[in-house]
């Protein structure tokens, strides 16, 4: 029922769409959907277009891990000591206030062009996922940790079987957000600094060209993978919370 | 060696809560700890298991003690399941013992003597609330300790339930008969299980009175008439005795 309304959303979309590229009478400007969807089926034809694929996914699937490693550690930190939180805080405060095109220019002095987009969408992304672990694991039952500190339970114990399932779902919906925050930062690093086999190479080469529909291409491209990743990581995500789930769960015999 | 709760004062802030507590406790009995809500009985515990400090006064006797403690609410963790929640309680033991085969007979054990082995792979909210409760005696339990304190282990069940943990509960106990300390506010509760009752007034706490009850386990129930003229006791103790 649900999906019955989706796709009536997107046909509207596409009919809006369609309707504005009547009006405006400019492929330069706002080309046809049907115009776009020609200039996506050549894309498919070209090796570029896959090798810009799989290039953007390394430099985003590298950045994804790397921002999920420092948030988690930061944000373990932050969430346990609030000398930590203190500490940290100015600079998280600081990498979030940052425009992401102030960043990208600064990251071009600095890096190669295949590096820059991978250091800006960790500098984004890491932000969320510290602070997703930190409000996790800082909202451990109180109650529990008392238990555990009456049973002496060990502090690696303690870390690995309370704190980070407790902060499960928190640490997995910030994933989700940096997931796709690492898209949008490494797609607009790629235009700028024109790292080889990229979607944003290929967007900035089709604007230098002055070819729109192939423009919109690329962007519904990488709405797609983007949308496509953040769809997938939902269902292991899903999986991951079920596990770790206090209530109890429909396939499982309930004795309440 | 009994163990002698000595003049004990606790505040918190301008709340007076312990006014002047003084009991002794008998080695391997039961004694319960019956007041009033909010008087300071949970305070007692947890001055007794170093969880607080009280502000003045002295245990004498408990040095070099290990405890266990039941809380009021079972404090399991929901991703785990029963029997891991004991290897969690537990874990400090599989730390400094080379002998893991130990802990998990243990285990085994404690889970099997609370009806609860067949139930081992479930997660806490798969189990009943009855259930849970006596999970979180089996751990109780399990632990290797000295002295053990339970915190209103018995409330918030209907009488039937309650009846049936009181029954497991007397059941672990006679394994190893540890001292235990039993708050609760319930004289039934106290009654039916306690070796000695201690009496605290409203807060500030002071101890209104002590009874010892002479009735072996076995011969007692909630219907018992020998349990009576205790019952009696009590309810004059707590100063509930007039009529309403």
């Amino acid at each position: 029922m649900l999906l019955r309304w989706q796709l009536l959303g997107i046909i509207s979309f596409i009919l809006l769409w369609e309707i504005g590229a009547l009006l405006v009478k400019s492929d330069l400007i706002l080309p046809s959907p049907a115009r776009v969807a020609k200039a996506l089926y050549q894309l498919f034809g070209k090796n570029f277009f896959w090798l810009s694929i799989g290039g953007s996914f390394l430099r985003v699937f590298e950045a994804f891990i790397l921002s999920g490693l420092i948030g988690l550690a930061t944000g373990t930190m932050s969430g346990i000591k609030p000398q930590a939180r203190a500490f940290l805080n100015p600079f998280i405060v600081g990498i979030r206030a940052t425009p992401v095109m102030a960043l990208i220019l600064v990251a071009m002095f600095w890096f190669p062009a295949w590096q820059v987009p991978v250091f800006s969408a960790i500098l984004m992304a890491f932000p969320v996922m510290h602070t997703s672990t930190e409000a996790g694991v800082h909202a451990v039952d109180k109650k529990l940790l008392e238990m555990s500190t009456f049973f002496n339970v060990p502090s690696s114990f303690i870390f690995w079987r309370l704190r980070l399932p407790s902060a499960l779902p928190y640490i997995l919906s910030g994933a989700k957000n940096a997931l796709g925050l690492s898209w949008k930062v490494v797609v607009a690093g790629e235009v700028l600094s024109q790292p080889r086999m990229a979607l944003g190479t290929g967007m900035q080469e089709a604007r230098l060209s002055i070819e729109t529909a192939t423009v919109f291409a690329w962007a519904i491209i990488t709405i797609f993978l983007c949308g496509l990743s953040e769809y997938l990581f939902g269902l292991l995500a899903d999986r991951l919370s079920a596990r770790f789930q206090q209530s109890s769960q429909e396939e499982d015999q309930d004795l309440s | 060696m009994n163990i002698k709760i000595d003049n004990l004062r606790k505040s918190y802030g301008a709340l007076n809560v312990l006014e002047d507590v003084t009991f002794s406790l008998e080695e391997s009995r039961i004694t319960s700890i019956l007041g009033p809500s909010g008087c300071g009985k949970t305070t007692i515990l947890n001055i007794m298991s170093g969880i607080l400090q009280a502000d003045s006064g002295s245990i004498i006797g408990i040095e070099g003690r290990k405890f266990s403690y039941c809380f009021q609410e079972p404090r399991l963790l929901g991703w785990l399941s029963a029997e891991d929640n004991l290897r969690f309680a537990l874990s400090s033991l599989f730390q400094s013992s080379p002998r893991t085969n130990d802990i998990e007979l243990r285990i085994e054990r404690f889970l099997r003597e609370a009806g609860l082995w067949e139930f081992r792979k479930f997660k806490p909210s798969q189990l009943s609330g009855g259930m849970q409760k006596r999970l979180a005696l089996a751990r109780a339990f399990a632990f290797p300790a000295d002295m053990l304190l339970l915190d209103e282990a018995f409330s918030e069940v209907d009488l039937r339930k309650k009846m049936e943990l009181m029954e497991d509960f007397l059941h672990l106990w006679k394994d190893e008969e540890p001292t235990v300390v039993i708050v609760t506010h319930d004289i039934h509760d106290a009654l039916y299980l306690a070796d000695q009752v201690i009496v605290l007034s409203q807060r500030p706490a002071i101890v209104e009175g002590t009874i010892l009850i002479d009735i072996p386990h076995e011969k007692r129930t909630f219907t018992s008439s020998e349990l009576y003229g205790y019952e009696k006791e009590l309810y004059r103790l707590l100063g509930l005795d007039r009529t309403v």
